[in-house]
């Protein structure tokens, strides 16, 4: 699917329909200039009709983000108990001094301070027309100096505005203001270039709004170290990245090959075969749950990771993708590795593997979302606390204190960052293999 | 190359050779040792322990026949679970499809910014069912919340609020399933309607919407699957109550995987098997169809 490829079928106002307008030049990306038809009378209705996409596109965004923003909002808020006992408003990281290099101490300053200057050095470049492959106009002295006087800005200032927010001070929004000002200034230095003058300065100030408030956010607040300390997130992310590494190879390797012989062998009964792979779709676990426990019981691997891996060791889904994959391999390759002297496993693994890698990367991208979000079957065969998944921890976090609102939501954020990252980094690939079944292709 | 070449290449060679058939019984085997012990054995054993019913707690069982499929399947507590499962699908199905739908077509059009919209519209789908929740949780929680609704402890609404987690959760599924769909309608058949004088209702219903219907029956079966097999939202938002008001049919054999109940469990799930594989049907006919564009 081309993902990538604005299909353009958007629809205009009635009038510049009825009017006859072409699409193109009615909707169309505002860089490609002014034609005699935009010039005339239909440009104030242009731009209505604009405003009105953007606005309906907002209303959409904001139903997505509203709990989201909120969600943020409450973790970082005062946990419950806190309004009465007149506690800080939250309690915040600035003990760091008292750590060791390893344990959220100097580590995690110098990760910090990466993570500012390459933010900085990210909104220098895109200010300068660069991108991260080309990053030649970040060069220019005043971008480096801006870089580099931002960073120093951010570490002088950080440490107060996290101590007073720590307070509960009135000094606080002082800090805050202070900080901004402070940063907008060495970041006007790196963006004094552009023109007209407005840019550079609303340019500075926005930026320094953005990197101050999420420095703040993602650093400042304890509340994603207490989510995962009195969570006890370690071991249970740590099971749950095992067990989705487990099935994901597992699914992957029994699919190909399975395909494989689906695809490229001749063997008797073979359509039958292939409906015995089906009709396992029909059974979900939904249905299966109640006797797959007790085979686990009888296997003694209740709170063990094989009761988590084994029944997922195999998917009809994935045979049915990749097999679908390896038909598009051309016949003339497999004739024509078959003469050169290669035997099956040279083919799938040389030919037909690399061959089919975006269906099934596309899989194996689907694979590991599926193991990681698992919850039914784990809270199944998991009694025991020590050995439950992150999606299975969050409901114990929950459970045991309801009112430590911030933290158990804190906890629910950091088990979604590994999603998150991932569809970050291979969204097309998620979302081919999500609409598989829906259009060709 | 033609049906007819490739039928006359066939059967020019052997049709089996003994080492081909080796080679893929060593290769589906894995496949096949996971399907019969985790799909195929619990599947039939459940179909012959729901002839059993529990005495004494489940010290022993009576062989009863399909007696108890007839007693469970009508009983109360069954279509009760049923009634909350058809409620939640009813519930999240078209609110799921109309969303799909708006932002689907809001977003599917050459603006500067565009990505960012659709990056947003599809961002639920990193969110996992436990962690939608509890976010959701902690947004209608009547004490501890954001909005402080009674929503979750009031048995009328308990299963609204349930499913509104879900409603948003889907939307980023719903949206890029849609989206796709969109993508794959040809430029030309918009631009005729156009000139055909078509408005933008009108060409939303009669064409486009037309055109995508085998995405949004894709959809709509994917829904209803994922409704009926709810049971993560119940779990952490209500835990089945208040006063059992939200107890899904998933739900109720979750509870039921104990000795002394098992061969109404047993039933219980058989009987979800049925409901969906009428749904499922309706799939297999979509994707088959897939297959054959596809070729």
């Amino acid at each position: 699917m081309p993902a990538d490829v604005a299909v353009d079928v958007a629809e205009p106002t009635p009038e510049e329909a009825a009017a006859g307008m072409p699409r193109d030049r009615v909707l169309g990306a505002p860089e490609r200039g002014l034609t005699a038809a935009t010039i005339g009378k239909s440009s104030g209705r242009r731009t209505l009709g604009l405003v009105g996409q953007y606005a309906a596109l907002v209303v959409l965004a904001s139903l997505v983000l509203i709990p989201i923003g909120f969600t943020l909002i409450q973790a970082l808020s005062p946990p419950f108990p806190y309004f009465d006992a007149g506690k800080p408003l939250h309690p915040v990281a600035v003990d760091w001094k008292d750590k060791g290099w390893l344990d959220g101490g100097g580590f995690s300053v110098v990760v910090r301070t990466l993570v500012v200057a390459f933010a900085l050095a990210w909104i220098q470049l895109g200010a300068a027309g660069g991108r991260l492959r080309h990053p030649a106009p970040l060069a220019s002295p005043r971008r480096l100096f801006a870089v580099v006087t931002g960073v120093v800005a951010i570490a002088v200032f950080a440490g107060q505005i996290w101590q007073s927010s720590a307070e509960r001070s009135t000094a606080t929004p002082w800090w805050w203001l202070a900080a901004i000002a402070v940063l907008a200034a060495t970041q006007f230095v790196g963006f004094a270039t552009l023109r007209p003058l407005w840019k550079p300065v609303v340019l500075a100030v926005l930026a320094s709004v953005a990197v101050t408030a999420c420095t703040v956010v993602a650093f400042g607040a304890a509340v994603w170290n207490q989510g995962w300390d009195r969570g006890n997130l370690g071991p249970a992310l740590g099971r749950s990245f095992t067990i989705t590494l487990f099935i994901t190879v597992a699914q992957v390797v029994t699919s190909i090959v399975a395909a494989y012989a689906f695809a490229f062998l001749r063997f008797p009964f073979k359509t039958l075969v292939f409906a015995f792979f089906m009709a396992t779709l029909l059974l979900p676990l939904e249905v299966t749950l109640l006797a797959n426990v007790q085979t686990i019981r009888e296997l003694g691997w209740i709170n063990s990771n094989a009761a988590l891996v084994f029944p997922f060791a195999a998917t009809a889904f994935g045979t049915f993708l990749i097999r679908q994959g390896f038909r598009g391999v051309p016949p003339e390759v497999h004739d024509a590795t078959r003469l050169d002297g290669y035997g099956h496993m040279g083919f799938l693994w040389r030919f037909a593997v690399p061959l089919t890698r975006p269906v099934i990367a596309s899989f194996t991208v689907i694979a590991a979302l599926g193991a990681w979000n698992q919850y039914l079957w784990p809270q199944a065969v998991i009694d025991d606390e020590r050995f439950q998944t992150a999606q299975i921890r969050l409901k114990t976090i929950v459970g045991t204190d309801i009112t430590n609102a911030n933290i158990a939501i804190a906890a629910a954020l950091i088990v979604a960052l590994p999603v998150l990252l991932l569809l970050i980094a291979f969204s097309r690939q998620i979302i081919r293999g999500l609409t598989a079944g829906a259009v060709k292709g | 190359m033609s049906t007819a070449g490739r039928l006359l290449r066939r059967r020019d060679r052997p049709r089996y050779t003994a080492k081909e058939i080796a080679i893929a019984v060593a290769l589906l085997v894995p496949s096949i040792a996971v399907f019969v012990a985790f799909f195929y054995r619990p599947f039939l054993n459940l179909l012959y322990w729901g002839t059993f019913e529990s005495r004494a707690n489940g010290a022993f069982f009576e062989r009863v026949g399909l007696r108890q499929y007839r007693e469970q399947l009508t009983s109360s507590d069954f279509r009760e679970g049923l009634w909350h499962s058809v409620q939640f699908v009813l519930y999240t199905v078209p609110a799921g499809l109309v969303l799909g739908i708006l932002l689907a077509v809001a977003a599917h059009r050459r603006l500067r910014g565009i990505k960012v919209f659709q990056a947003i519209f599809s961002s639920t789908l990193a969110s996992s069912v436990a962690v939608t929740s509890v976010i959701f949780l902690y947004l209608l929680h009547p004490v501890v919340g954001v909005f402080r609704v009674d929503w979750l402890t009031n048995p009328d609404t308990a299963m609204f609020a349930v499913s509104l987690s879900s409603i948003w959760q889907n939307m980023g599924l719903s949206f890029i399933i849609v989206l796709a769909g969109l993508q794959n309608v040809p430029d030309e058949v918009m631009e005729a309607a156009t000139l055909d004088g078509y408005g933008p209702v009108r060409r939303l219903l009669r064409i486009t919407l037309p055109l995508i219907s085998p995405v949004l029956m894709f959809l709509l079966v994917v829904l209803v699957i994922f409704g009926l097999q709810a049971f993560a939202q119940v779990d952490i938002l209500t835990g089945g109550g208040p006063a059992g008001s939200t107890e899904t049919l998933v739900f109720k054999i979750n509870r039921l995987v104990r000795p002394d109940t098992i061969g109404i469990g047993a039933v219980y799930a058989v009987g979800l098997f049925f409901i969906t594989l009428a749904v499922t049907a309706v799939q297999f006919v979509i994707l088959e169809r897939r297959v054959h564009y596809a070729r």
